[in-house]
């Protein structure tokens, strides 16, 4: 598997990125010397009460979010057009599924003692909300539909809450975050690569895509404000959030 | 329950198989490894290789299919997180299946063609019986036929393969020594996660084990209909044996499973050892659940 990607003909390169194996060298470059999402060295810092609560809270959040993922990219894979879309949706499931597990493994971490129940608890609305809606995609086997709503809407809006987070978090979050941001970036380039190819061969679905933006993009920036206020990011500096979603989504090709 | 799951968390599936008993692999076996030339260059053989390896991939297809499905219904996150592996263990073995099929020479653009073409219409009933339960959100019934059924299925299937290819063929012994270890987890799992959900809804028994009388009824005649089907290629690997130990004077080999000697077995005593391996396990697995065995008509 030391083949250069980018010198390959379109369908070999499908059928390498999409591999298995292709998934496996990509992730142990990163997760080789890691236990549960960062290196067993890196120091715990001391967090204010206050702000441990807070990161509780944000966390509780990010595990229903990658839960959604799960659920998701599980369900898509029953009705995945070909073998290569549906084994690349079968590593972004293990990927999804290790967050969760990674995330969980955090609040543990922070004294958690019952992180499903906390979950459910410190859930907030909007993001039961945009959760229920991408598993009703889902369930209605619409494939254009539910690859947008979860490797472009749900991957985008992970990847910028993630990186700004990141930059403001204590090592150890940090470092697992950093790991997760790692492998949206793969599951968007997948979202991305598959909807770019259906959309020149049949444009006439991305107005029913706009119109599930338009849905969903309220409920996207709602958890994002209610997610700034609990990490205490200052109330100007909350818009930026909002625009880094955005202009990911953009680069896909998805105007507001 | 959470002590027994955390053996199947992610971090330690991480640990055990991609960087543990995977690493160094490529499509599951040595990247210098590759199928013999008496199997490449003579069409009797490859063949049947060819039409074993597509009941392989229909098998990983549909437990790909019923893993990731039962991920949904999953009555909590520690089983979602195990589902997951498992999603992602099925899928590498439908892709290193499929690898073998264009290792045999099947053409990209040709195979779902000669999967079609040559896939056995009770496999595919199999399937239908698992997959219809999963689509309907059944998690115990779902995890009993795809771990406890198909996944049995498939570790007897395996490790009766493994024996006929070790030294015949390392590079798909080798390969199928990693789907082995990975079905034994899966198993696992079913035996002792369905046990106490068993125990909290004992009405679903009576529906569980009509599954399990309907998806043995099609193993068996998946069996009967594949070793009528190989008859030649077995004479023809019979005949190109012989004439090896006619030119070097070895001993024959042995191929040993399950206390038989498999090198001098007929085709229809080879079925007959496959067949009640398979459903003797069943039997024993379904017992440690409070499930009763149904004995399947025969095909």
């Amino acid at each position: 598997m030391s083949r250069e990607v980018h010198t390959l003909a379109p369908d070999e390169f499908l059928d390498e990125v999409h591999s298995f194996e292709f998934w496996f060298h990509s992730i142990q470059g990163y997760l080789a010397d890691a236990e549960y999402g960062h290196r067993p060295g890196t120091p715990e810092s001391e967090l204010p009460p206050d702000r441990r609560e807070r990161l509780i809270t944000v966390l509780c959040n990010y595990c229903i979010g990658e839960t959604a993922a799960l659920d998701g990219a599980s369900g898509l894979i029953g009705f995945a057009p070909n073998r290569q879309a549906k084994i690349f949706l079968a590593t972004q499931v293990v990927d999804e599924a290790r967050h969760l597990e990674v995330l969980i493994h955090r609040l543990a971490e922070l004294g958690v003692k019952d992180p499903e129940a906390e979950i459910q608890r410190r859930a907030t609305r909007s993001l039961q909300a945009f959760r229920r809606r991408l598993l009703e995609l889902v369930a209605g086997k619409d494939w254009e539909a539910g690859i947008f709503a979860q490797n472009v809407i749900l991957e985008a809006m992970e990847f910028a809450a993630f990186q700004t987070h990141a930059r403001n978090a204590d090592p150890i979050t940090r470092e697992l975050l950093e790991g997760i941001i790692k492998d949206e970036r793969r599951h968007m380039g997948f979202g991305e690569n598959d909807l770019g190819r259906r959309l020149s061969a049949t444009p006439h679905v991305r107005a029913r895509l706009q119109q599930i933006k338009r849905e969903l993009d309220p409920l996207v920036l709602e958890t994002f404000e209610e997610m700034l206020a609990e990490l205490d990011v200052p109330r100007e500096e909350r818009p930026e959030l909002g625009r880094n979603y955005l202009e990911t989504v953009e680069r896909l090709g998805f105007t507001s | 329950m959470s002590d027994f799951l955390s053996a199947y968390s992610i971090q330690n599936w991480l640990e055990s198989c991609p960087q543990g008993y995977l690493e160094g692999t490529t499509f599951g076996h040595a990247s210098s490894e590759s199928e013999p030339a008496s199997i490449l260059e003579n069409p009797i053989l490859r063949e049947d290789a060819i039409r074993g390896t597509v009941q392989l991939v229909v098998g990983e297809r549909a437990a790909l299919a019923a893993s990731s499905g039962l991920i949904n219904a999953a009555p909590d996150e520690a089983s979602k997180r195990f589902l997951a592996t498992q999603t992602i263990d099925e899928a590498r073995h439908v892709e290193i299946f499929t690898q073998r099929l264009f290792d045999l020479g099947v053409k990209k653009t040709e195979l779902e063609d000669v999967i079609k073409a040559m896939a056995s219409p009770h496999l595919v009933a199999f399937a239908g019986v698992l997959l219809e339960k999963v689509d309907k959100k059944d998690f115990v019934a779902g995890v009993v036929g795809q771990n406890i059924v198909l996944e049995g299925l498939a570790f007897s299937v395996f490790e009766m393969q493994h024996a006929v290819n070790k030294e015949m063929n390392p590079k798909f012994a080798h390969t199928l020594a990693g789907t082995i270890a990975d079905e034994r987890r899966h198993v696992g799992f079913g035996e002792n996660r369905i046990g106490s959900l068993l125990k909290e809804e004992p009405h679903k028994k009576p529906a569980i084990e009509k599954m399990q009388k309907d998806m043995s009824y099609h193993i068996l005649a998946t069996f009967a209909d594949a070793f009528r089907r190989n008859t030649k290629a077995f004479e023809e690997e019979q005949r190109i044996g012989d004439r090896q130990r006619e030119l070097t004077g070895a001993a024959p080999g042995k191929m040993e499973w399950q206390g038989a000697n498999l090198a001098d077995l007929a085709p229809a005593e080879m079925e007959q050892l496959l067949a009640s391996t398979v459903l003797r396990e069943f039997k024993i697995r379904l017992d440690r659940l409070g499930l009763e065995y149904q004995t399947p008509a025969a095909p």
